[in-house]
């Protein structure tokens, strides 16, 4: 080792300290929270794993985590069809205005998710909502897009609109690498376009698609503000364990069970950490195999 | 000053973007050559346009609606104005304290302040780690970058809620640190310097200087902080929309509304308007989303340039 590598650290410590203070350090304490029980009479006791205990045992948590799951398994892939979709047009060139089309289509990103699901709200207001009356216009009267069938729904399309734009750039950004030359060579071979896009483009930008499938499902899984916000216009339409963060955040803030939460959040944390390595190894195993 | 220099900065910027405009086209392979049937164009360019309605649905209806009386919001047509134009009066409403729980204005100069402070911050602590990662191997250097990519992992949820509790011993409950700090750490920022570093500070260059008997602070802040450039803007601006949008831990940890920022704010607002029947309360909800989302977008099309090259590191993953 040289003696310039050792100063390296020096670069890398202003981080790792802030890094330690405010993502390490909470997510110990967590956990060692997590393993105690404050009560009323008694104060705090070391309960080992009782919080656990009890947070595998709530139905609606689980039922929160299986609600979680299912958006994610039909939010991303719809989004990221999309995404891709519009991102090939355009670096294909085959679109006018394709330039003005990526910046619109961006838009989303820059809005809170706070004020995207305000705005959503709005539009889909059960008795006021311009959407509620386009769909009595052309036919389906009476719907209500946050009764307990179509909320669910509703919260992907909004999700969707939130993120569609930001993976269409990052998938766009990545075919614009792709080598001019191989593509030309697929065209002088006669491939139709189709097969260009599938069997030329789409391999060759996985590690991008991988990574987005990897970063959206820790968003997804995590789903809070949307189902938040949409409760305090509708509370009948969410239920304070609609997902695993609404659970926690209602079980530590609205009753004060601090204990409990800090494990469910150990629990969500494992869940998600779980299912996103699994998916990567998943994925390389099929990798492999191809 | 004249007005010589700035139109001649105009026509640089003309003149650069017409560059850019050209390579893009240099780059791109003839639509012909695909042998695609007429009318593909047009048909793609419509399902294009049918996207882009939806995408701008919420953000024409919430421009629309600022201009409305409470009453119009809810019973003139949702894509049409209606009078009376009110825009004006509503967004006077944003200086007032119109309920008793904050003010808009208050609120805007706080998020201004946190996200700035948070992502000047995050940009800074990621442009020393991604350098330190890419360009030194100290002893535990890779453990320590698998360490960080690893925290992309954890929920935000997970970190958060104990943040709150550990606030509550170290009074940092209702203190601007407790946003500013926490934002300030962006494990994405490192990975994306990293990558950025790696692709556009050459190794070589680093040497040479060290060669010449620069020292290694000398090099990192005259040789290789220039070359960060687009990267630096690129994880400054997604800091800055991180903590913009940031709504979960406010939500927690501020219990003074003086200190919220413009997403908690909003939040409380629009739990309000349905329950206390505040007749100004709807419109100020609206007219206080379209200033919340104006800077951030306004931001997005101005630095175009840089973060549009910036974000095909996210693709450069492997």
């Amino acid at each position: 080792m040289h003696g310039k590598d050792r100063r390296g650290i020096w670069f890398v410590i202003p981080f790792l300290v802030a890094f330690l203070l405010f993502m390490v350090a909470p997510l110990g304490y967590a956990i060692y929270t997590s393993l105690y029980t404050t009560k009323i009479i008694g104060g705090t006791a070391f309960s080992g794993a009782a919080n656990y205990t009890q947070t595998l045992h709530a139905g609606d948590f689980w039922s929160g985590v299986a609600r979680v799951i299912i958006f994610a398994a039909i939010q991303i892939p719809v989004m990221l069809a999309i995404a891709f979709f519009f991102a090939t047009i355009f670096d294909l060139g085959v679109v006018k205005y394709g330039r003005l089309f990526r910046t619109i289509f961006f838009i989303p990103f820059a809005v809170p998710a706070v004020v995207g699901a305000v705005m959503w709200t709005f539009l889909l207001e059960p008795q006021f909502g311009p959407f509620t009356h386009a769909a009595s216009a052309i036919g389906f009267h009476g719907v209500n897009f946050f009764s307990s069938s179509l909320v669910f729904p509703s919260i992907i399309v909004i999700v969707i609109w939130e993120w569609t734009g930001y993976n269409m750039v990052i998938l766009y950004t990545a075919l614009r690498s792709v080598p001019r030359d191989v593509v030309e060579a697929a065209i002088l071979d006669h491939a139709p376009l189709w097969k260009i896009i599938l069997r030329v483009k789409l391999p060759m930008v996985r590690p991008a698609i991988v990574l987005l499938v990897f970063l959206n499902t820790i968003g997804a899984l995590q789903l809070f503000t949307e189902p938040l916000i949409l409760s305090y216009f509708e509370p009948q339409a969410i239920s304070a364990s609609y997902t695993p963060t609404l659970y926690i955040y209602n079980t530590a803030i609205g009753g004060g069970e601090y204990n409990l939460a800090a494990a469910a959040a150990v629990v969500l944390g494992v869940v998600i950490v779980a299912i996103s390595v699994g998916s990567l190894i998943f994925r390389r195993r099929k990798g492999q195999l191809a | 000053m004249s007005a010589f220099p700035v139109s001649r900065r105009a026509q640089a910027r003309r003149e650069r973007r017409r560059c850019e405009q050209l390579e893009e086209e240099a780059r791109a392979i003839p639509v012909k050559l695909y042998g695609l049937r007429r009318g593909t164009v047009t048909g793609l360019t419509a399902l294009s346009m049918l996207f882009a309605i939806f995408t701008l649905v919420p953000i024409a209806w919430i421009v629309i609606n600022s201009t409305k009386t409470q009453a119009n919001i809810f019973e003139s047509p949702g894509f049409w104005f209606a009078r009376p134009f009110e825009f004006f009066r509503n967004f006077s409403l944003l200086f007032q304290n119109v309920d008793g729980y904050g003010t808009y204005f208050r609120w805007f100069l706080n998020t201004a302040v946190y996200a700035l402070a948070g992502g000047i911050g995050a940009t800074a602590l990621a442009a020393f780690a991604g350098y330190g990662f890419a360009r030194y191997a100290f002893r535990g250097s890779r453990a320590l970058f698998y360490l960080v990519i690893a925290a992309l992992l954890v929920p935000i949820t997970a970190i958060t809620l104990p943040l709150y509790l550990t606030y509550a011993k170290v009074h940092l409950i209702n203190s601007i640190w407790g946003m500013i700090l926490p934002s300030m750490v962006s494990p994405v920022g490192v990975y994306l310097m990293k990558v950025f570093v790696e692709v556009s500070v050459p190794r070589e260059l680093l040497d040479a200087a060290r060669i010449d008997g620069a020292g290694e602070i000398r090099i990192f802040f005259r040789l290789a902080l220039p070359l960060m450039v687009p990267g630096l803007m690129t994880v400054l601006l997604l800091s800055i929309v991180g903590v913009w949008n940031n709504y979960f831990l406010p939500l927690i940890i501020f219990s003074q509304n003086q200190l919220y920022p413009l997403t908690v704010g909003l939040g409380l607002w629009s739990q309000r308007a349905q329950n206390s029947g505040n007749a100004e309360l709807f419109p100020l909800v609206v007219v206080g989303g379209l200033v919340t989302i104006i800077p951030l977008i306004a931001l997005f099309l101005v630095l175009q340039r840089y973060w549009r090259s910036g974000l095909l590191l996210g693709s450069l993953a492997n």
